[in-house]
């Protein structure tokens, strides 16, 4: 195959158009988000140099053979791991989280390249191991894999990329035909772990647990493993937490979360709310958007970009604005289903995974429905390293559909 | 083919599905807010008139240690600037400086130091007294923007002025917010400054609710935001002090007759600080208005320092309080036991071409240990000193742990200073010293400081058998859903001395306050057995600061009591009294007759340490 020549009939132009068209209007939207604000005009033009630097690295990583990834996906696993560890010596704090490195005015934020290295491992592993659902250890490997990224990102604290790395491990193990009820046994601990903090919804949860492992009698120790976790995950923690005190509890909190605190979050939803509602149907017309040139929202260049939309564009731009989000998801699920090699298939799943997860929290935030995590919109809000990742997977959910019929 | 293949799309199918149901619920919620609310919404951006309320949570009551409250809150009113509704902000300060007693350029600081945004109230002034929101409500047309609303003002204590203790609130800082460790903070918390109330700031401060109204164009209220809850305030908890109300008032008043000076009682059986005074104090009422630049500067340049904390912060020379860690040191290091007598005491010591005097310009003969104590004879401890040395009574001292912080709930305690062969040589050269520096500090004279807090916590070791309790002012915290934590005492270490030399140092003690030569006889209580120690310090600015430290009842100690005055004169006629009042207060929970006191005094005049 050359690689200098284009199969235009290989080229997947719907899903690059799509994505460079989210990147214009992300823009935009920063455009009209700070015109009126006093020193950060020209944010714009800074993303816009960001978007320049995006599709050079996204031509380059289509250029790179696939299997070249494909040999190297624990050495980058590594890598991202010994960046992550190394934050917490050389990481710039800010806000009082740790997660960027410095380095002569440019910022990188490591957990960025550390989702995409975990997808490479995990991809890699699921394809090369003898998988077996009912093997402890290779459900514990995947999971071991997963999680200890998420707890690395988690000790930042950034709550919101770790959970990214949660709907990563789940959606490999999905698209590894575990089968859901296994899944779902797996992620127990968890539900026992919020469950936990009130011992009836908790019983009920446990004795649902049993029946489940009793109908589905998964291997012994599987059994046992989740059971232990299950009875540990929700016995241990209401112990442990009401031994502390009120203010110990919120020093808890804020260390899982830094931007925790209730009235500046609720203040922000509201804001939002109130800056699409206001939109109507068609929208106060770009520039026109009264709730930002009063500045009421903060961040609404970042995290809660949408609310731009929703007030500018109204009910017809915003339904525009999620058929192209959702367009792009579903060009990355048919790439994952159609690819024959079954890496470049994992790959690309789980990349198009950590995008519908992230535009459809950060969507559900901006309209009031979740609460406030701190994820930004792939391809579309301010941040150079966001937007460089979200090109890096564009240019492998490219390369991966222009080869997809290479094993 | 490698892998399972991807032939099979079922799972492409229910992510398919999946992510279908997902747009179509924010498919549904956008119609939501922007269909059905729309007019909501439009109206609320159009106006733009979302008030933030906050409600301010109550802070924690202060209680004493037999649960009498000693810091309550009262109802007062604060006014607020709502800068939005306020067209020309100049002529309003104007305005507002002349009803409120302010200067302009400091409603103007304000102002620019509270200003979040346009639609959220800065505070202007607390504890607006009621007239004052009278006549403004009554020309509200000329204040457009000025709101008042009730905030809880802290009440301290009318019997004594608690400044030092409890401290006062305000608000805070930019500073104090970038330093928080919880981001609780917000510009206009108000948070504990000093004392007790910045200490215990996270227990006492509860958690700031807020209302979220909606506010007509005219600036009325049209009542709560639809869609969202009022957030509920959380009153803070309670504190129950170590503090004994009635001994703080009795030691406040043993003081009022000086100037300036600071006294510490401790239960030495734990550590726990039964009164702690220092003079001259403050109010901390008068801080609950508002911190104005005349008052703070009148504070702060006061000559007499009313807002230095003595009895933690003020370091003095321990003077012969300390002769008992000399004392101690060379009974642990085999020099001498309780029977030995140094040569014949006639006033003056010579050491090289240097004349060392005692107190006594007569002298006072041969003396044991226990009598050398009793009578506080210098000549008996500059010779005990220059046979120990500095080596080891500076490693004695340092055990005894005089050079550190003793961790005290308040803020920014200071520590004593111990020279050291190394202090010595950095300060003069090496070698360059001389051998007679170790004399003066064997009677805690020379470069040897400490605290109030210091010797009493080091007497109350010396008396419960040599465990040094961390004193503590906290006893316990109730929280408002009624959950307690008890401050247990904690031994911070223990003194570098035996039982046995202990029991001489004792004796030496009792002996001081109840042999007929003794310099403390001023302490001595009917019925009770008190022992304690007198000291001078000698003060290059002036008269004497006067030293004692008591402690009764001898057998088995309850109360350990430093005084300290400062240019008074004799520890044994200024402050052993004080100390004898503080103990009988106590142990007997009554006052004396001050005029037996005084008439005891004539009596013994004779009797002075140095």
């Amino acid at each position: 195959m050359s690689l200098f020549k284009l199969k235009t009939e290989d080229f997947d132009f719907k899903l690059f158009v799509t994505a460079l068209l989210l990147s214009l209007i992300g823009v935009l939207l920063i455009f009209s988000a700070k015109h009126a604000s006093l020193n950060e005009q020209n944010l714009f033009l800074r993303q816009l140099f960001w978007l320049f630097l995006s599709l050079i690295t996204a031509g380059i990583i289509f250029i790179i053979p696939l299997r070249f990834h494909e040999i190297f996906s624990y050495l980058y696993y590594l890598l991202a791991l010994f960046l992550l560890g190394a934050l917490f010596f050389i990481g710039t704090t800010r806000l009082g989280a740790t997660r960027w490195f410095e380095l002569g005015g440019i910022t990188f934020q490591p957990s960025e390249w550390a989702k995409i290295a975990t997808i490479f491992a995990l991809a890699r592993y699921i394809t090369y191991s003898k998988r077996s659902f009912y093997s402890v250890l290779w459900i514990g490997t995947v999971i071991v894999m997963g999680f200890v990224p998420l707890l690395l990102v988690l000790r930042q604290p950034d709550l919101g990329t770790s959970l990214v790395f949660l709907a990563i491990v789940l959606s490999m193990l999905y698209w590894a035909k575990v089968p859901l009820l296994f899944i779902f046994l797996i992620f127990s601990p968890l539900i026992s772990l919020v469950a936990g903090f009130h011992w009836l919804p908790w019983g009920i949860f446990f004795f649902l647990l049993i029946y489940l492992l009793y109908r589905l009698r998964p291997v012994f120790l599987f059994s046992i493993g989740v059971l232990v976790l299950n009875l540990a995950f929700g016995i241990l923690t209401p112990l442990l937490w009401n031994r502390l005190h009120d203010y110990q509890k919120l020093r808890v909190l804020v260390f899982l979360d830094p931007n925790r605190d209730p009235l500046g979050a609720g203040y922000q939803i509201i804001q939002s709310k109130v800056a699409i509602g206001s939109g109507g149907i068609w929208g106060k017309g770009f520039l026109h958007g009264s709730q930002t040139k009063l500045a009421f929202l903060p961040m609404q260049h970042t995290d809660f970009v949408f609310s731009v939309v929703g007030e500018e564009f109204g009910l017809i731009g915003s339904l525009v604005f999620l058929a192209l989000f959702f367009f792009l998801i579903f060009r990355g699920l048919s790439i994952a289903s159609k690819s024959r090699n079954s890496f470049n298939s994992y790959v690309a799943f789980g990349l198009t995974s950590i995008f519908a997860f992230q535009g459809i929290v950060n969507l559900g935030m901006s309209m009031g429905l979740l609460p406030v995590t701190g994820i930004p919109f792939p391809l579309v809000s301010y941040g150079g390293s966001s937007l460089l990742m979200s090109w890096v997977s564009m240019g492998l959910l490219l390369a991966i559909h222009y080869k997809w019929t290479e094993y | 083919m490698k892998g399972n293949g991807f032939s099979d799309y079922s799972r492409g199918k229910g992510a398919l599905y999946f992510l279908g149901i997902i747009a179509f619920i924010l498919a549904l919620r956008l119609f939501y807010l922007q269909v059905i609310d729309f007019s909501y919404y439009r109206k609320i951006s159009e106006e733009n008139r979302i008030r933030l309320v906050s409600v301010p949570a109550s802070r924690g009551l202060i209680c004493d240690r037999n649960h009498r409250k000693m810091v309550t809150n009262r109802t007062s009113y604060t006014l607020f600037l709502l800068p939005y509704e306020a067209p020309d902000l100049n002529e309003l300060i104007q305005r507002l400086s002349i009803v409120l007693n302010l200067e302009e350029h400091f409603l103007l600081k304000k102002i620019k130091t509270g200003w979040i945004n346009r639609y959220t109230p800065i505070r202007l002034k607390r504890d607006v007294d009621f007239k004052t929101i009278c006549s403004l409500e009554e020309q509200n047309e000329e204040f457009p923007g000025v709101i008042y609303q009730a905030e809880k003002a802290r009440n301290y204590p009318q019997a004594f002025w608690s400044g030092h203790l409890f401290g006062y609130v305000g608000e805070a800082s930019q500073k104090e917010i970038d330093n928080s460790k919880e981001k609780r903070l917000r510009l206009g918390s108000i948070i504990g400054k000093v004392g007790l109330e910045k200490e215990y700031d996270d227990y006492l401060r509860g958690e700031d609710g807020m209302n979220f109204l909606e506010v007509s164009a005219s600036g009325k209220i049209l009542g709560p935001l639809k869609d969202k809850k009022p957030l509920p305030s959380k009153t803070g908890s309670d504190l129950l002090l170590t503090i004994d109300y009635d001994l703080q008032i009795e030691a406040e008043s043993a003081l009022s007759k000086y100037n300036s000076g600071a006294l510490v009682a401790l239960d030495p059986q734990n550590g726990e600080v039964l009164a702690l005074v220092s003079k001259p104090g403050f109010d901390p009422n008068q801080f609950s208005s508002v911190l104005d630049e005349k008052t703070w500067q009148a504070l702060v340049n006061d000559p007499s320092h009313p807002l230095l904390n003595r009895a933690i912060q003020g370091v003095y020379p321990p003077a012969s309080t300390y002769k008992l860690l000399t004392a101690g040191g060379a009974l642990e290091a085999k020099i001498i036991d309780r029977t030995t007598t140094f040569s014949y005491c006639n006033g003056k010591f010579l050491f090289g071409n240097r004349i060392f005097r005692c107190w006594q310009p007569e002298g006072h003969g041969r003396l044991d240990l226990i009598q050398a104590i009793a009578q506080s004879c210098d000549v008996y401890f500059y010779k005990l000193a220059l046979k120990l040395g500095l080596d080891r009574w500076s490693y004695y001292a340092l055990e005894c742990g005089l050079d550190k912080k003793f961790k005290i709930d308040l803020p920014d305690e200071v520590f004593g200073m111990i020279p050291t062969r190394s202090y010595y040589q950095k300060k003069f050269g090496p070698g360059k010293w001389v051998k007679n520096l170790v004399i003066n500090l064997g009677i805690g004279q020379g470069e040897v400081l400490t605290t109030p807090l210091g010797v009493a916590v080091f007497y109350a070791a010396l008396v419960n058998g040599g465990i040094v309790y961390q004193p503590h002012i906290l006893k316990e915290v109730r929280s408002p859903e009624g959950r307690v934590f008890i401050n247990k005492k904690s031994v911070l270490y223990h003194l570098p001395f035996s039982t046995t030399t202990l029991e001489v140092l004792k004796e030496g003690l009792v002996q001081a306050v109840n042999s007929s030569s003794g310099t403390g006889v001023l302490a001595q209580i009917q019925d009770i057995m008190v022992g304690g120690k007198t000291g001078t310090a000698q003060n290059p600015h002036g008269r004497d600061h006067a030293w004692f430290v008591g402690f009764a009842p001898a057998n088995h100690p309850k109360i350990v009591v430093a005084v300290l005055v400062e240019k008074a004169g004799h520890g044994g006629t200024v402050a052993a009294p004080m100390a004898k009042r503080i103990i009988e207060r106590y142990l007997k929970g009554k006052t004396t007759e001050l005029v037996k006191e005084e008439n005891r005094s004539f009596q013994t005049v004779r009797k002075m340490d140095p």
